[in-house]
């Protein structure tokens, strides 16, 4: 980010709470399972369920603030350890995206020719297919599914956009004199990539991989809400959501705490992206 | 332009072939329905019977044939099958037969074609109610430009986009269903115009992504349209304010919506699985989840197939429409 970039963004209210949102939200995710009280997956069932089974309300046992969830497990303890499992899960998506929409792009954009129109294809056949059908198929299908295996499945199914983007970019500095007289200096191609068209790409990366991560979110909750994301009895907003929602009538709360966090933090992104984007592209 | 819809057609065809080709690899060759049809109960022996009363101790590339109709087929519950196990038939893909689902002991066209209007009809109200705020609401704030009006609805609309279904959803049904009851508690209804009253919530719930991004793209869009110089000839005409913006304008600014439309399929597909099982609707979304997690390959390979095929044909459709609205618009080139 450039000197006038950056003021531009300092300007932008919006974005500025945007990050301020992002930094707060990752630091619960980063330092929460610390900050837990409890073992997040551990049932307190003497303690906390009620005769009927209820859940105990926040408050009413000292040394659980929020009270519990279903199974008499601490709720709070379960909020921070499902926060660190879904940013952990959204931000290795996104960078596993990243890393292959930019390499992809770049070389598509760089060497054109057969590598580029195989590329493109595999772009507008995953930009074209039911995305979340799909990642709920294999997710089912494999056999155990661990946490990597979500990020990854998500980091695959959603470099697209960055590789198209990169790709165009790639193409438009690629014809600039500078790169021509590098060129003539006797550089190589991959010093020219490196050197030379990465930081014009960066911009765009940047701006596109900040809204991905809300994307990411959105998508892992969705996944673990319709209970093939995230596997029981880890936790994770999406799947505490799913389990609140059938406490709802009794127990609102249990729905409505993760459902606070998804939205603070997609939201969060989508606010930093946006400001982003103008700090770099300023149309007005 | 014939020749760019075929390319394009063409083009559609490969990708649907291509989805369907890797779920049933999917869902043939990595998973194993036998096992989570039967549950953990079943013995191998009655696994050994599942998959050969379906085909499924086959090769896969046989299978996958069968299913496609180029070589015969098992298939458990027709009349002929059972009186003679040697006889078979053709009845795949190309005899217009999508196979028999192993959870509802029916065949899958069947399964779907029951499905399949109830999610239409969720995806029709859904696209109406985004048509109707995101434009109206794009094209006021466009109007009282940089008034606390605009400033509202950019907020809210930001706000929707932040706004995943599986967190409006149970709000809703919580507050408007279970605390002041307005709304049924889910589920389908027993008339059409009961179905109608059943839709709304959900249809609302899956709108609200789709209406947000609709008022902003049609707020740019406006904004954009409202500085040509057209505009200012029928101002100078002294044509009202309201003519000028909703007639000549907002007609222009429609554009960018009618090619979002088209690409809007996947996420009202990827809406439409998520709100059908908050709202238990029985609709294709609930039919895709339960099909998945009970590995019901035959069922999931209709429903990814009606799903792939409605995303391309909205796409397509989009890139037409674009073209025939916009003179100026040449496809192909």
């Amino acid at each position: 980010m450039d000197g006038r970039a950056w003021r531009r963004f300092r300007k932008n209210k919006g974005a500025l709470w945007g990050g301020m949102l992002v930094l707060s939200v990752t630091l619960v995710a980063a330092l929460g399972p610390l900050l837990a009280p409890h073992d997040p997956d551990q049932q307190h069932r003497e303690t906390l369920l009620s005769g009927d089974g209820s859940p105990v309300a926040p408050w009413s046992v000292p040394g659980h603030p929020l009270g519990a969830d279903s199974l008499g497990r601490d709720e709070l303890s379960r909020l921070l350890h499902g926060g660190a499992v879904s940013m952990q899960v959204a931000f290795f998506a996104t960078a596993l995206a990243v890393l292959l929409g930019v390499v992809v792009g770049a070389l598509s954009g760089y060497f054109l020719g057969a590598f580029d129109f195989l590329s493109m294809r595999l772009v507008d056949v995953l930009l074209s297919t039911p995305f979340l059908l799909i990642a709920i198929a294999i997710q089912r299908v494999w056999d155990d599914p661990a946490l990597w295996t979500l990020f990854v499945l998500l980091g695959l199914l959603s470099w697209t956009t960055l590789a198209r983007v990169t790709r165009a970019k790639t193409m438009q500095v690629r014809a600039l004199d500078y790169i021509q007289a590098a060129r003539a200096l006797g550089a190589g191609r991959m010093r020219i990539l490196l050197r030379h068209v990465l930081p014009n790409v960066l911009g765009p990366v940047i701006v596109l991989g900040t809204t991905l991560v809300a994307q990411m979110i959105i998508v892992e909750s969705a996944m673990s809400f319709l209970g093939l994301g995230v596997q029981p009895p880890q936790a994770s907003w999406g799947s505490m959501l799913r389990e609140g929602q059938e406490l709802m009538d009794d127990a609102p709360r249990l729905m409505l705490f993760p459902a606070a966090f998804i939205v603070m933090t997609v939201f969060g992104f989508n606010l930093l992206g946006e400001g982003l984007r103008d700090a770099f592209d300023p149309k007005d | 332009m014939i020749a760019y819809i075929a390319r394009r057609a063409l083009f559609a065809l490969f990708v649907v072939a291509a989805v369907v080709t890797g779920v049933f690899a999917l869902m043939n060759a990595v998973g194993d329905p036998a096992a989570a049809t039967l549950g953990p109960s079943a013995g191998p022996e009655q696994l050994a019977d599942f998959n050969k009363k379906h085909g499924l101790d086959q090769p896969l590339a046989q299978q996958f044939l069968a299913y496609l109709g180029v070589v015969r087929c098992v298939r458990p519950s027709s009349p002929r099958w059972h009186t003679d196990p040697g006889q078979r038939g053709y009845c795949g893909l190309l005899q217009g037969d999508l196979g028999e689902s192993f959870g509802h002991q029916e065949p899958v066209g069947n399964v779907i074609l029951t499905r399949l209007p109830r999610t239409l009809l969720l995806g029709v109200l859904a696209l109406g109610f985004e048509l109707l705020l995101g434009i109206t609401f794009g094209v006021l704030a466009a109007r009282f430009r940089n008034t606390w009006l605009d400033t509202t609805i950019m907020g809210t609309a930001f706000l929707g986009i932040s706004l995943p279904t599986y967190v409006t959803g149970p709000i809703f049904l919580l507050v408007l269903a279970f605390w002041y009851g307005w709304f049924p508690v889910g589920g389908y209804g027993v008339d059409p115009l009961d179905h109608v009253y059943h839709a709304l919530l959900p249809a609302f719930t899956l709108a609200i992504f789709g209406a947000a991004t609709y008022a902003r793209v049609m707020r740019s869009e406006m904004i954009e349209t409202l500085r040509s110089d057209y505009i200012r000839t029928a101002r100078a005409k002294g044509l009202s304010t309201r003519t000028v913006t909703w007639q000549h304008a907002a007609r222009n600014a429609l554009l960018p919506i009618v090619t979002l439309m088209g690409l809007s399929m996947t996420i009202l597909v990827a809406g439409a699985i998520i709100t059908e099982t908050i709202f238990a609707w029985p609709g294709m979304g609930s039919l895709a989840i339960q099909s998945i997690y009970n590995l019901d390959a035959p069922t999931v390979m209709g429903v990814v197939l009606v799903f792939s095929v409605t995303v391309q044909a909205g796409n397509l459709l989009a890139d037409i429409a674009v073209a025939a609205l916009d003179p100026r618009v040449r496809l192909g080139s």
